[in-house]
C-alpha cells in the first residue's frame, strides 16, 4: 500500500512534470490535488490521534506539555478567518509549504519511535505513521511545482528547525505523552495546512464555485 | 464586586434560613460535560451540564484560558446560545488555539469547578443544516425523478473556501417510516432521484459535514409528490401475469393428461409374473390338468394345411412337363417371347406357393402334355398359356380370374403357329386388359405366391414378348411374398431359374424341396436356387436381380417385393450340361455348380417396377 502511494506519487510527479513541460496544467486542478492530498494527510493523523488516545493514560492529559511548545509555534500563522483571507497566495502557499518541511524530520523521529510503543494499538498506529510520511513526501512535492507557477514569494520556506532530537522519552508514559504531543502538534500543522491550501484553491477557481 | 455582595448575602440568608427551618444546604456540585461546537468555525458556544445545586440558588461561570496566556477569561456571553451556555463571538474566537475552559458553579455555600477541557475551536465545527432544500419532480421521457437542490448553511462561509462543505440526503416514501435511502451527494449542491414510484408521497432531508468536522443537524423536511405514471408498466405486468398463468394451466393440463405415462416413466410398475388364461385358484386346488390346459393356446400349433390353402388368394399351378429337354428343344425356335412356366413336381416348396391342388394340376397338365408332345415348341409354349389358365381356373380360392378369356381360344391348339401368334395377341391383349386386375388378387392376404417363370428372348418381335411377358410377369398373384408364413404346401412346386443361355433365354428348373426353412422363404435369393426377376425391360428380357457378377445379359430390376435386393445372376457363360437352347428347363436338382446364374425362381411381382415400353 505505501509502496503503491510512492510509486503513485511518483507517477503523479511524473505526469505533472510532463504536463507542465508539454503544456500547463492550470493551478486550480494542481490545488485541487494537492489540497485532496492535505485532507487526506489530516485525516490520517486525526484517526492516528484517536487512537493513540483510546488507551491513554489519564494522567498524560495533565501533564502533557502545552500544544504552544510545538517546534511550529513559532511560525506567525492567521488565527482566524479574517486574517486567513488576507493573507496573499503567495504567502499562503509558503506558511503551507514551510510547516510541511518543518515536519519531514519530525515524522521520522515518530515513525521510529512508533515501533517502540507501548500501546495496544501499536501495530496499526505504526502503519499509519509510515503511510503519514508518504503522503507528506508526497504532498511536499506537489506544493514545490505548485510553488514555481506562483511566484518567488511562494518560493520561500521558513525554516523550523525540530530540536526534539531522537529520543522522545525513556519510561513508558513519558514515551506516550511525548509522542502523543508530537502526533497533536502535526494534526493541528495540517489541519493549517489543509485550510491554505483549500482557501487557495477557492481563489484559484473563481470561474468555478462548485470547487469552493 | 457585586457578585460578592450577593454571595454574602445569600449566605446570610441561608443561615437564617438554616437556622429557622434547619435545612441542609451544600455547596453547588460541579457542571458537567461541557460542550463546544462552532457552526462555521468563526464563533462558538459551550454548553454545560448543570449540577446539583444545592439547595441554593447557584450561579454557573465559565472560565477559559487561552493557551498561550495564563490570563483567565470569562464567557462573554452567557445569553445569546441560551440557558447554561456561553457563546463567544468572532473577537474572541481564535482558531488554532486551544481554549482552556471550566465551569464553575457557585453558591452561598460554596463553589464547585467543572473539569477543564481543552478544545480547539477547527476540532469542533459543526455547521447548521442545508438552507433552502427544494425538490421538484422532473420528467424524464415518462420516467420521473426528483430534482432536490439546497443550499448552504448561510453562516458557513464556502464561498471563500474557508468552511469545504460535503452533503449527504436521504429519502423516504411517507408510509414507510424510518425505511430513508441515504444518498451521498459530495460537494455538488443539487441530486437527481430516480426510481420513483408512481403517485408516491415522498420526504427528502439532507445534511452537511465540513471536512474535518461534524455532521449537522438534518434540514427541514421537503415534501413530495410523484404524478401517476404507472400505467404502462402495470399492464406490462398484467400481460405478463395473464400470459405465464395461461401457460401455467397448459402444463398443468398436459400434466394431467400424460400424468399416467408420466407415472409409468417415474414410478414403473413392477411387474408381477402373470401367465394369461392362468388361474391361480386351479392351481390351488391342484389339478394340474385343467390348469395347465388353459395354457395351451388354442389351434397351436396348426391342426390341418387346408386353413392355410383357404387364406391362400390365388396361386398359379403351373405344370411342369415331364421331359424338359425335348420342350426346350421345341421352343428352341421361338419368335416371340417364349412364356413359359415351370413348375416343379415336388411336392416340398418353399412354402411361399400356394400349393394347392397339385395332383389336379398335375392331372390336367400330363393331358395337355401328351397331346402337346408332337407339336412344335410354340404348341408347347401354348401349353404352358393354357396349363396357367388351368391352373388359374383351379385357384380354389376363387378369387384369381387371371386371363380367363385369354386362354379360351387357346386350348385349340393347333400347329397353326398363325393361330399361336393370334393366340398369343390375343393373350396380350387380354392380358393388358386384365394387368390391373391381375394384381390385385394377391396383394392383400395371399399367402402363397405363385410363381410363373419366363424365359425370355429379345429376338424379333420384342414387342410382343416383352408385353406379353409383362403381362405374364403380371400374372404372379401375389405380390407379398415374404408377408406370408411359408407353409409347407406339397401342392405348390416351383420353379426356379436355372441361368440364361445365350440366346437369352431364361432356363428354368424346378424347384426341389424348397419348404424347408419357411421363415426363410423370402430370403430366398439368399440361397443359391432363386432369383429375383426384377422386370422385363423394353426388348422382352428379363430383368433379374443381379449378383454384381456377368454381363449384363438379363439385366435385372429389384422387385418391388424383394426386401433384401436378392442376388441376382446373370451370366451368359455359365457352363451348364444343359443345352444352350432356349427355355431350357431341368429337373436337375439343386447342386448345380454354384456359377449357375438365375438360379431359383423369378419372382414376378414387379409390376409397378416394369417399364413401360
Amino acid at each position: 500500500m505505501a509502496l503503491k502511494k510512492t510509486d503513485g506519487s511518483k507517477l503523479l510527479m511524473a505526469v505533472v512534470c510532463l504536463v507542465a513541460v508539454c503544456s500547463s496544467v492550470p493551478i486550480s486542478d494542481l490545488l485541487d490535488r494537492a489540497s485532496q492530498g492535505s485532507d487526506k494527510l489530516h485525516a490520517l493523523s486525526t484517526i492516528i490521534s484517536q487512537d493513540l488516545n483510546s488507551h491513554f493514560p489519564p494522567i498524560g492529559q495533565e501533564i502533557m506539555p502545552r500544544p504552544s511548545m510545538c517546534h511550529t509555534s513559532s511560525l506567525q500563522t492567521p488565527s482566524d478567518k479574517q486574517q486567513t483571507l488576507q493573507v496573499s497566495e503567495s504567502d499562503l502557499l509558503s506558511l503551507a509549504r514551510s510547516l510541511l518541511q518543518a515536519w519531514s524530520d519530525p515524522l521520522l523521529v515518530l515513525s521510529a519511535s512508533a515501533n517502540t510503543l507501548h500501546h495496544p494499538d501499536q501495530t496499526s498506529i505504526s502503519n499509519q505513521i509510515q503511510e503519514l510520511q508518504l503522503h507528506s513526501k508526497s504532498l511536499g512535492d506537489g506544493l514545490d511545482i505548485l510553488s514555481g507557477k506562483m511566484g518567488p514569494a511562494a518560493q520561500t520556506i521558513s525554516l523550523l528547525p525540530f530540536s526534539g532530537g531522537n529520543d522522545i522519552g525513556q519510561d513508558r508514559i513519558s514515551q506516550l505523552i511525548n509522542f502523543n504531543f508530537l502526533l497533536s502538534c502535526f494534526r493541528r500543522d495540517s489541519h493549517k495546512i489543509d485550510s491554505f491550501l483549500k482557501v487557495l484553491r477557492c481563489r484559484a477557481t473563481k470561474a468555478q464555485p462548485q470547487m469552493c | 464586586m457585586m457578585k460578592s455582595v450577593m454571595e454574602v448575602l445569600l449566605l446570610l440568608m441561608l443561615f437564617f434560613t438554616a437556622h429557622a427551618k434547619e435545612k441542609s444546604y451544600s455547596p453547588p456540585e460541579k457542571t458537567t460535560q461541557t460542550r463546544c461546537r462552532s457552526p462555521e468555525k468563526e464563533t462558538f458556544t459551550c454548553w454545560w451540564e448543570p449540577g446539583s445545586d444545592g439547595g441554593l440558588p447557584t450561579t454557573y461561570a465559565l472560565y477559559y484560558r487561552k493557551e498561550n496566556s495564563e490570563t483567565v477569561y470569562e464567557c462573554p456571553d452567557y445569553h445569546t446560545a441560551g440557558e447554561n451556555s456561553c457563546f463567544f463571538n468572532k473577537n474572541d474566537t481564535s482558531i488554532w488555539v486551544n481554549y482552556n475552559i471550566s465551569v464553575v458553579a457557585t453558591n452561598a455555600l460554596g463553589r464547585a469547578f467543572s473539569d477543564p477541557v481543552d478544545i480547539d475551536v477547527v476540532y469542533i465545527v459543526e455547521p447548521n443544516p442545508p438552507e433552502k432544500l427544494t425538490v421538484v419532480v422532473m420528467e424524464d421521457k415518462g420516467w420521473p425523478f426528483l430534482l432536490v437542490s439546497w443550499e448552504p448553511p448561510h453562516k458557513a462561509d464556502t464561498r471563500s473556501g474557508w468552511i469545504t462543505l460535503i452533503y449527504e440526503l436521504r429519502v423516504r416514501l411517507e408510509e414507510e417510516e424510518d425505511d430513508w435511502e441515504m444518498h451521498h451527494a459530495g460537494q455538488q449542491k443539487m441530486f437527481n432521484i430516480f426510481s420513483l414510484r408512481s403517485g408516491g408521497e415522498y420526504l427528502v432531508e439532507v445534511r452537511c459535514k465540513p471536512d474535518h468536522g461534524f455532521w449537522s443537524e438534518w434540514s427541514s423536511t421537503s415534501y413530495v409528490k410523484v404524478p401517476d405514471y404507472f400505467h404502462r408498466e402495470k399492464s406490462m405486468w398484467i400481460l405478463v401475469a395473464v400470459f405465464s398463468a395461461l401457460i401455467f394451466l397448459i402444463l398443468t393440463w398436459l400434466l394431467h393428461m400424460n400424468s399416467h405415462s408420466l407415472k409409468h416413466c417415474i414410478l414403473p410398475p413392477v411387474p408381477g409374473p402373470k401367465i394369461k388364461g392362468f388361474d391361480n385358484k386351479l392351481l390351488k386346488n391342484g389339478n394340474s390338468d385343467e390348469i395347465f390346459s388353459a395354457l395351451v393356446v388354442p389351434n397351436f400349433p396348426p391342426a390341418s394345411a387346408s386353413k392355410y390353402e383357404e387364406m391362400l388368394v390365388e396361386y398359379l399351378e403351373v405344370y411342369v412337363p415331364e421331359e424338359p429337354e425335348l420342350m426346350l428343344e421345341e421352343s428352341k425356335d421361338l419368335l416371340d417371347g417364349c412364356l413359359k412356366s415351370e413348375n416343379s413336381r415336388s411336392d416340398s416348396d418353399s412354402g411361399r406357393g400356394s400349393c394347392n391342388s397339385h395332383t389336379l394340376l398335375m392331372d390336367k397338365c400330363g393331358e395337355t402334355k401328351e397331346e402337346e408332345r408332337q407339336t412344335n415348341r410354340e404348341s408347347s409354349l401354348m401349353e404352358t398359356q393354357g396349363w396357367k389358365e388351368e391352373a388359374i381356373n383351379h385357384d380354389t380360392s376363387g378369387k384369381v380370374k387371371t386371363w380367363p378369356s385369354v386362354y379360351s381360344p387357346l386350348p385349340q391348339y393347333g400347329s397353326n403357329p398363325l393361330d399361336k401368334q393370334s393366340s398369343l395377341e390375343t393373350a396380350k391383349q387380354h392380358s393388358l386388359s386384365t394387368s390391373s386386375f391381375l394384381i390385385q388378387p394377391g396383394t392383400k392376404d395371399a399367402l402363397g405366391p405363385s410363381y410363373t417363370d419366363f424365359c425370355l428372348s429379345n429376338k424379333e418381335n420384342h414387342l410382343h414378348p416383352q408385353t406379353l411377358a409383362h403381362r405374364a410377369l403380371q400374372t404372379r398373384s401375389d405380390v407379398n411374398i415374404s408377408n406370408i408364413g411359408c407353409k409347407r404346401s406339397p401342392a405348390t412346386e416351383y420353379v426356379e431359374v436355372q441361368r440364361v443361355n445365350k440366346e437369352d433365354m431364361v432356363l428354368l428348373q424346378p424347384v426341389v424341396s424348397r419348404c424347408g426353412h419357411i421363415e426363410g422363404c423370402p430370403n430366398l435369393p439368399k440361397g443359391e436356387d432363386y432369383s429375383k426377376l426384377k422386370g422385363v425391360d423394353c426388348d422382352n428380357r428379363l430383368l433379374l436381380q443381379r449378383e454384381g457378377t456377368g454381363e449384363d445379359v438379363c439385366p435385372c430390376v429389384d422387385q418391388e417385393t424383394n426386401r433384401e435386393g436378392g442376388n441376382c445372376y446373370t451370366s451368359s457363360t455359365v457352363s451348364t450340361t444343359q443345352k444352350p437352347t432356349a427355355c431350357m428347363y431341368t429337373a436337375m436338382p439343386l447342386q448345380e455348380e454354384t456359377a449357375l446364374s438365375l438360379n431359383g425362381y423369378v419372382d414376378t411381382a414387379t409390376m409397378g417396377n416394369l417399364p413401360s415400353c
